[in-house]
């Protein structure tokens, strides 16, 4: 059922899509039609106004979908799910014309050679007005000016197409046609190409870690990956080729002795350091220069003109070919496109970091799946699950070991024949320590859990300790004035600027993540509480004193249910911040959890596991406030009615 | 809606904008600071832009994984001493990117154990059971998991904490865990305090374990440009042979590295940079380190990965 679910991700998004988008539709018509009934009975500003109005949450969240689904290019896959196999042959087409695009004014202003001739035009200008005067003979000069005088005519030269020799012109000439040929081919259609049977074998779009199957999977693909293959041996051929000719050659050869004598001369060593330094450097920036021309890559730019057309004519082509692709690609998928790397093809843009929704359930699918065994789980251990734990380990956890310490006698040791009988010692040790069977009760386990449990217990802790010292911090002087400091210096300051502390004070174990948490509730806790206490009408509480009650009373009956609001407020405000805290705490020793999970996708950039996490969380924290909301529902009725 | 549209044609001519290709009249070099490799004293005279005929800006970064980002980008073409995990880790992604070269190899990230607890290399196998802090899917993650595959250690027996190298350092300090794998100056040095490699520099040149930088370059520059790939691993080259640990040269290295002289030396004497020669001949040949250091790495970050793949994107060529 997964698996076949897994393939077809794609015609399952297509249904999906279809239905949140008649949701969204019709949700607004709804919305629209209950606006107007109650339109004439409200009046602005009163809290009822805010009451129900779900179809309004329905348009949201089918907004939000939408917009996840178009820029994920989940919207794309749903309707064309080959339309990323096609755009990746496309590419590979560009791929393979890119080293001949390079050398062409196409995606840049100039010919690679008109760059190349300027360029080094003016090095060699700037070179002749740097030449040291002092460290050269003159008639070293003279040698030097004529050898920079003949790297200029190796430039002119080579920009002249009246030197090139035939057999260049011809290759030239040869590839253009071959370009052509490859035009030619593309405009003639796929006719009756067909994918190759290891191609349709492969897995779809975006099932596997390879995101996009190579090979070409449509008769169009296939016509494109023909082509680029012929186009990458044209391209290869094309960097081969090189401008040479019997002219240039002499003059090349006449140069290299040239600066080799010079070389030479520098190499005896008849020069003080510093002078030599100087020649040294000088001639071998002209040799650079040099080296940078000597290998026949400039060509006259009308020479290229048949493979400037060439190319051009097979990009028309190409985007002929494309046909209705080319507007799929435009609308469908915002972005770069499709990447053609070494070894695979990739989407840019959006779709890089935003992974498809249905790609994030299949991703949290895999991970839930409690079979370890067969790949579920998270580095060895569960989403969410549940396990037999022994008693014996909660036994040990509320026994410290030094109970057996401290109990009168000494161990037992091996006895001569190499066995050992535990004694009464041994045995309080190994009870202390876990180590006997009191059999296994049902526990929850996983990473959701465990992130759940330190949050809950930190809040838990954090609200039972830190209402009453907020309720105290309200009525009474002392604790006002005693608190208030301490509270507001830490209060301020970042969780995360508490982790390395935490780290040295608690160890690696959950009590460090939980105390980080707890901090961070408590201190919310407690303001709210104090608010609240220090809220409460005067009249209230002068009446109840006037009425005969104690001050037990007036604190559980008057003081409490008038603080509830806001500290029920609290409480929704504290399970936020634990939530937002949890990654940074699991990031001090992580060893599971949520935000483990998190931190480890992040190293290696993995986006569908970042965006699992992140919904992880979403959805818990959203669990809570809904408890929290209808808790504040059920306990604090009057609240707005005021 | 309509703002969405909107939003989403924005989008697309950004990307346009983004994807015009621009003329090789500058290389953009992502390098790192404080990672004294002998070229940085011809990236301050000049020598890049000289031989490579075009200018050359030089780019510090903080991670490898800034360098594939801002490569992704078209910010940077050429990334010089990336390390082999954020290489791998990209190449995972599908990132356009190819290694042309190894920049330095130097001695692989420590594994310290507790001295209270007297293990070292003969007794290893006391290690199964006991906590160890390892910075997840980093070099170091993968030199324990290589010291431990050379002990025959079972990981699966030990408890593996994930853990930043200043904070494993503390926590074996603490005694909170028994062995921490740790990289960079500081917190090696807070590590060594309290505990003791599991395996000395000897042994661990040994077993054949060890860390590399690499050169890498984008797809596209590399066919776009091949020129000047190939001069900027000559120049690479040329300032490699040209380093011979002289104190003009240790303090020109040291104001480009944004270090101190002392510990300029240092770290350049615990690298070895192999020539162009030995390049190609052990890591880029079959069989290369490479390819199998690179396909190993994947494992560790991906079950699933595909060494083959990797391999692919292996391209010695450019030393030749």
């Amino acid at each position: 059922m997964f698996e076949w679910m897994s393939d077809n991700r794609a015609s399952i998004a297509a249904v999906l899509i279809i239905l949140i988008f008649i949701a969204f539709v019709w949700s607004i018509v709804v919305g629209r039609r209950q606006a107007r009934l109650t339109a004439n009975d409200e009046v602005f500003g009163d809290p009822v106004r805010t009451k129900g109005g779900w179809y309004w949450a329905v348009t949201g969240v089918s907004a939000l979908l939408l917009v996840w689904f178009y820029f994920s290019w989940g919207l794309g896959r749903a309707y064309f799910p080959d339309a990323a196999n096609e755009m990746c042959q496309c590419a590979k087409l560009e791929e393979a014309v890119s080293p001949i695009k390079a050398a062409l004014p196409i995606g840049s202003r100039y010919y690679k050679s008109t760059l190349l001739a300027s360029r080094n035009s003016a090095q060699l200008d700037d070179l002749l007005g740097k030449l040291p005067g002092t460290v050269f003979t003159d008639a070293e000069k003279a040698e030097l000016e004529e050898i920079i005088n003949q790297i200029r005519d190796l430039i002119a030269n080579s920009s002249n197409p009246e030197n090139m020799v035939q057999e260049t012109r011809d290759e030239l000439v040869g590839l253009a046609a071959r370009l052509d040929d490859v035009s030619v081919t593309l405009d003639a259609g796929p006719g009756d190409m067909t994918p190759t049977s290891e191609a349709l074998a492969q897995p779809r779009w975006g099932t596997t870690f390879t995101e996009i199957p190579i090979l070409p999977i449509t008769s169009r693909g296939m016509l494109f990956d023909s082509a680029s293959v012929e186009a990458a041996e044209i391209a290869s051929a094309f960097n081969k080729v090189r401008n040479r000719f019997p002219e240039n050659d002499q003059l090349i050869e006449g140069i290299k002795a040239r600066i080799n004598a010079l070389k030479a001369t520098n190499a005896a060593g008849t020069f003080d350091e510093k002078v030599a330094e100087e020649r040294v450097d000088y001639v071998k920036a002209v040799e650079r220069i040099f080296k940078r021309l000597d290998d026949g890559l400039i060509f006259p730019a009308a020479a290229l003109q048949d493979i400037n057309t060439a190319i051009s004519g097979l990009d028309g082509a190409a985007s002929r070919a494309k046909g209705g692709l080319r507007a799929v690609d435009a609308v469908f998928f915002p972005g770069a496109g499709i990447v053609k790397s070494k070894t695979q093809c990739t989407e840019q843009g959006s779709a890089r970091w935003l992974p498809k929704p249905t790609d994030v359930v299949a991703t949290f699918a895999r991970l839930a799946n409690p079979d370890l065994e067969n790949g579920g789980g998270y580095r060895g251990f569960p989403l969410l699950w549940w396990d037999w734990m022994p008693v014996s380990g909660y036994v040990a956890f509320f026994i410290p070991d030094w109970i057996a310490d401290v109990w009168p006698g000494e161990y037992a040791s091996h006895g001569p024949d190499g066995t050992i009988t535990p004694n009464f010692k041994d045995k309080l040790l190994a009870f202390a320590q876990g180590d006997v069977n009191l059999g296994y009760v049902p526990m929850l386990d996983g990473h959701i859990w465990d992130s759940l449990f330190r949050v809950i217990v930190a809040l838990a802790l954090g609200i039972f300790l830190g209402v009453p010292l907020g309720l105290f911090m309200g009525v009474s002087r002392f604790f006002k004035s005693f608190f208030d400091p301490l509270i507001e210096l830490y209060r301020p300051v970042p969780p995360l600027a508490w982790a390395p502390l935490i780290l040295t004070i608690f160890g690696i174990q959950d009590d460090g993540k939980i105390f980080l948490l707890f901090m961070v509730a408590f201190a919310i806790m407690v303001i709210s509480a104090r608010t609240g206490a220090s809220g409460v009408q005067l009249s209230k509480i002068r009446a109840s004193h006037s009425l005969g009650a104690s001050d037990r009373q007036i604190m559980w009956n008057v003081i409490l249910p008038n603080a509830l609001p806001e500290i029920l407020t609290g409480i929704r405000i504290a399970v936020g911040v634990c939530w937002g805290t949890l990654v940074a705490a699991e990031m001090l020793a992580g060893t599971t959890g949520v935000g483990f999970i998190e931190n480890i996708a992040r190293t290696v950039s993995d986006y569908e596991l970042i965006w699992v996490t992140i919904l992880i969380m979403g959805i818990l924290g959203l669990v809570f406030d809904l408890v929290m909301r209808w808790i504040i529902k059920k306990t604090i009725p009057w609240r707005g009615m005021g | 809606m309509k703002s969405m549209v909107k939003a989403a044609a924005l989008a697309a001519a950004s990307t346009v904008a983004l994807a015009a290709p621009s003329a090789a009249d500058e290389v953009n070099v992502a390098f790192f600071l404080e990672w004294a490799t002998p070229n940085l004293i011809a990236k301050t005279t000049g020598d890049y832009a000289d031989s490579m005929g075009v200018d050359v800006n030089w780019v510090d970064f903080t991670t490898g994984t800034a360098m594939t980002e801002a490569m992704l980008a078209g910010d940077i073409d050429i990334s010089y001493s990336q390390g082999l995990a954020p290489f791998v880790t990209a190449i995972q992604q599908g990132a356009p990117l190819k290694m042309i070269g190894i920049a330095v190899v130097y001695e692989a990230n420590d594994c310290f154990v507790r001295n209270e607890l007297g293990i070292d290399g003969s007794n290893a196998s006391e290690l199964e059971g006991k906590t160890v802090a390892v910075p997840l899917n980093t070099m170091a993650d993968f030199a324990f998991r290589s010291y431990m595959t050379h002990y025959g250690v079972d990981i699966s027996t030990m408890n593996i904490v994930d853990q930043a190298p200043p904070d494993g350092a503390k926590s074996l300090a603490d005694g909170a865990v028994d062995m921490a794998c740790l990289f960079g100056g500081i917190a090696s040095a807070a590590g060594a305090e309290v505990g003791t490699p599991i395996m000395t520099s000897e042994e661990k040149v040994a077993a054949g374990i060890g860390s590399f930088d690499v050169v890498s370059v984008t797809e596209k520059f590399a066919t776009e440009n091949p020129e000047l790939v190939k001069a900027f691993m000559d120049a690479t080259e040329e300032a490699n042979q040209a380093y011979t640990g002289s104190a003009e040269q240790i303090a020109a290295l040291a104001e480009a590295s944004g270090m101190s002289p002392e510990n300029s030396k240092a770290q350049i004497d615990g690298f070895i940079i192999p020539t162009a020669a030995e390049q190609l001949e052990q890591f880029f040949g079959p069989n290369g380190i490479a390819a199998s250091a690179a396909a190993s790495l994947g494992l560790v970050f991906q079950n699933d990965s595909d060494g083959a793949m990797i391999a692919k994107t292996i391209d010695g060529s450019f030393l030749e």
